[in-house]
């Protein structure tokens, strides 16, 4: 008795737990979004959806809106994590960990929360919050999404061999030709790694777009309210149509991080 | 040995406890399990201060007030379980956010056996079968614990030709809580006589731009929108002396239950352009905005109204209530049993409907009013009671509410209370137009001395008008159908509305798209090309 229990698990075992996992609550509900896609309210299999969303001049158009303020705000965030990331990597200071924690300690507290806080700021500056709805959406997705910027960037930066810049230094080239040729080319998997990871969510995180006082609706506001509206095909269908779109630009900027050196991409997929 | 006592006494464990069981079980009577599906804050919740309690003696409890100790649930748990109904009853209570969440989750499976949707759902579930009538007990007037039917005003249900009556409602729902919906205002800031805040145009007036906020949720803005079309034919219908009242009210309900594609495309765009002048479309932020003085103006159901002004008074801020003059949306939620909960079983029903019996008597029907600040449909002399309580005029100086005020108004409510209900009201907390004195109530001691002053209409006021409007604005108030087949066709319109059409894309918009795009495309490439554009420059330089 005294013998504890030997678990032995190969590794295929050790798999379970994950697949079950994938089974119920991805590749089920994937399917039961196809099966919504292409078919109609009484279950006949029918393309409609599919042209209905091609055809309708406001689903195209939300789908614009939604690009612009996804892709304004991973610019935004990129422009402000990258010189974070790389003062955090670089520095010598020993509680470097400190610091890093201390941008991404906001992301501990609830968003619904920091949103409203940062309603209240955007209200004793601006007055008048609605007048300007793109630009407050964009600074609340960029406030939520910053810290997925920063940690794959932090993550890339960091590993990045100092003896690279420090050979490139030795062979005369200045501070910016280091970045420009050295480091920024290295970084670019975290780069990748962190655009998708904000690039993406910030399509269809419609909270922040309701909480700032956005009337005007991205493609997750757009699929709640035809599930709302109890039509669930045409809600399916855009779905399907968004994590087409998703699966896309995963497919080529994977393509583009594998073909670069194996940098410290921390992997999302 | 010791091994011997250990069994010994795990059999003994294992053999008593079931015994214990048993001898428990056999006192116990059958528990029957009410799921109840409520809207979210719609109930007492208990927890009140002593100093919250209401000066109403309490007949049902024998108190000399009217207070929220414990929930309005528990209190019917052990309400109906001291009573001998042969089983005991168990609340399973859930709540809802929108009548649309409520049936979707019936659709899903979600099983109720009682529930509290709007006027329009009702008809919804009434016409899909799934609605189980109140037994004829429950619509019994001669027992006098049926406090539903005898405490509900004759004006909503239980006479020939209330409102639910007209609508084939009765003996199938049985309201809850009922009222109008109109804007609340800061009278501040709006213009000096009010008259924008009389008309349903205040959501597409430039003047309130940015200012004025309408409900996200497509019926009362698809209300707000044909008020607005329509608004000349009613004020025609309003004032036309030729018609009947009946003949008003079928004109006014056909104008604003129109959902013919000619109107749903001209809500549409009436829409369009209140999307662009108004603060936000909200859910429940409008409250909070409205008090902060983010808003000016805020598209409120009368219950809310209330509950805003109530906070508004605490922060010293006085906001008015106002109903259109043009019309109104009367809506009502009422408790419906629904045939997949009940199915069939005596003691389930037993126990639904004395739940909405409870929640009918008089008391508790108080508690709730004030917890939520919504109008209970009971018309019992306690609720009558407290709404004087409430907002009567004080006019004794030596008590604590007494505050000093010039003219008494007789704020007449006896379309809803029965005959020669009126309270005595500060003239200062109504908008009245065209009052006259009197001196009918000259008999009155109570309000000796005062200026009395009666009729008139009234558009505008505070809680007490908020609370129960006037009979002329119930009068012009109509009761919002279900959508029937054009749901379709009126919800991908209000998706239209909100979603951005490409057509209306401004400029700007497509030169940060156009920008941006540009700049991810110039890394991408840039980096994939970075041995040619990099190197290559390298190799030049050496």
């Amino acid at each position: 008795m005294t013998k504890a229990i030997k678990l032995r698990f190969n590794r295929k075992q050790l798999c379970i737990p994950y697949a079950a996992f994938l089974v119920l609550f991805v590749i089920c509900p994937l399917l039961v979004i196809i099966y919504y896609a292409f078919t109609d309210g009484t279950g006949q299999i029918t393309f409609e959806n599919f042209i209905n969303f091609f055809s309708n001049t406001n689903t195209l158009g939300t789908l614009l809106n939604s690009i612009a303020i996804s892709a304004v705000t991973t610019l935004v965030c990129l422009v402000i994590a990258y010189p974070v990331a790389y003062i955090l990597a670089r520095s010598k200071f020993k509680k470097k960990y400190v610091l890093l924690m201390l941008f991404v300690l906001p992301m501990w507290i609830n968003f619904t929360l920091r949103i409203t806080a940062l309603k209240e700021i955007l209200t004793a500056i601006e007055t008048n919050i609605a007048m300007y709805p793109f630009l407050n959406t964009v600074i609340g997705m960029s406030y939520d999404f910053l810290p997925f910027m920063i940690l794959p960037l932090y993550t890339s930066l960091s590993k990045l061999d100092k003896s690279l810049t420090e050979a490139a230094e030795d062979l005369g080239a200045g501070g910016f030709t280091v970045f420009m040729r050295v480091i920024l080319p290295l970084s670019v998997p975290g780069i990748i790694s962190g655009v998708t990871m904000v690039l993406l969510p910030s399509m269809t995180n419609y909270v922040v777009l309701d909480m700032l006082y956005n009337s005007t609706y991205i493609m997750g506001s757009l699929i709640g309210s035809y599930f709302a509206a109890y039509d669930w095909n045409n809600g399916s269908m855009i779905s399907l149509v968004l994590l087409v779109i998703i699966f896309v630009i995963t497919l080529v900027t994977n393509r583009f991080s594998d073909s670069g050196e194996t940098g410290g991409r921390t992997n999302i997929l | 040995m010791k091994k011997m006592k250990i069994a010994a006494i795990a059999a003994a464990c294992l053999f008593t406890v079931p015994v214990f069981a048993a001898a428990g079980c056999t006192d116990e009577e059958e528990t029957v399990v009410l799921r109840v599906s409520n809207w979210e804050e719609y109930i007492d919740l208990g927890g009140w201060d002593d100093e919250e309690a209401i000066d109403i003696a309490n007949a049902y409890t024998g108190e000399d007030h009217i207070m929220g100790v414990n929930s309005v649930v528990d209190d019917f748990t052990e309400w109906f379980n001291s009573q001998d109904h042969g089983f005991k009853v168990r609340v399973e209570y859930s709540t809802f956010g929108t009548n649309e969440d409520l049936y979707n989750q019936l659709n899903l499976g979600d099983v109720y056996d009682l529930v509290c949707p709007s006027d329009y759902m009702i008809m919804k579930l009434l016409a899909s079968g799934d609605i189980q009538p109140f037994s004829d007990d429950f619509m019994d007037t001669s027992d006098p614990e049926n406090y539903y039917i005898n405490g509900v005003s004759r004006y909503i249900d239980g006479a020939n030709g209330s409102i639910f009556d007209q609508y084939g409602w009765s003996g199938i729902a049985a309201c809850y809580m009922w009222g109008t919906t109109g804007l609340v205002y800061n009278p501040e800031r709006t213009d000096e006589d009010g008259a924008d805040v009389e008309s349903w145009d205040m959501l597409t007036n430039a003047d309130y731009y940015k200012s004025v906020t309408i409900k996200d949720n497509v019926r009362d803005a698809y209300f707000a929108a044909l008020s607005i079309l329509y608004e000349d034919e009613l004020n025609e219908i309003n004032a036309d002396e030729k018609m009947t009242d009946a003949e008003k009210a079928q004109a006014r309900s056909d104008l604003l239950n129109a959902t013919d594609a000619d109107t749903i495309a001209k809500a549409e765009d009436i829409l369009k352009d209140i999307k662009e002048n108004v603060y936000s479309f909200e859910t429940d932020s409008g409250k909070a905005d409205m008090v902060t003085g983010k808003v000016i103006g805020n598209l409120q159901w009368s219950g809310d109204a209330v509950y805003i002004l109530d906070q508004a008074d605490e922060e010293d801020t006085e906001l008015w209530y106002s109903v259109p003059d043009s019309n109104t949306n009367l809506w009502f939620d009422g408790w419906v049993m629904l045939k997949d909960g009940i199915a069939g079983s005596k003691e389930r029903q037993i126990a639904a409907e004395a739940f909405v019996n409870f929640l009918s008597r008089p008391d508790i029907a108080v508690r709730n009013m004030y917890y939520i600040g919504y109008t209970s449909a009971n018309a019992s002399e306690e609720i009558f009671e407290y709404f004087d309580w409430c907002y009567g005029a004080v006019t004794d100086s030596e008590s604590e509410d007494y505050y000093e005020f010039d003219n008494i108004y007789v704020y007449d409510v006896s379309y809803f209370f029965g005959e020669d209900s009126y309270i005595y009201l500060d003239m200062d907390l109504l908008d009245v137009e065209g009052a006259v004195q009197t001196n009918k109530y000259s008999d009155d001691d109570y309000i000796a001395g005062y200026p009395v002053y009666e009729g008139g209409t009234i558009n505008k006021g505070r809680q007490a008008f908020g609370q129960y409007p006037t009979a002329d604005v119930i009068d012009r108030s109509v009761v919002m159908l279900d959508f029937g087949d054009d749901l379709a066709a009126i919800n991908q319109m209000w998706i239209n509305v909100r979603c951005l059409d490409v057509k209306d894309i401004p400029v700007t918009t497509i030169v940060i798209v156009a920008v941006a795009i540009a700049a991810i495309a110039a890394a991408v490439v840039l980096y994939r090309f970075r041995y040619d554009i990099f190197y290559n420059r390298k190799e030049k330089q050496a």
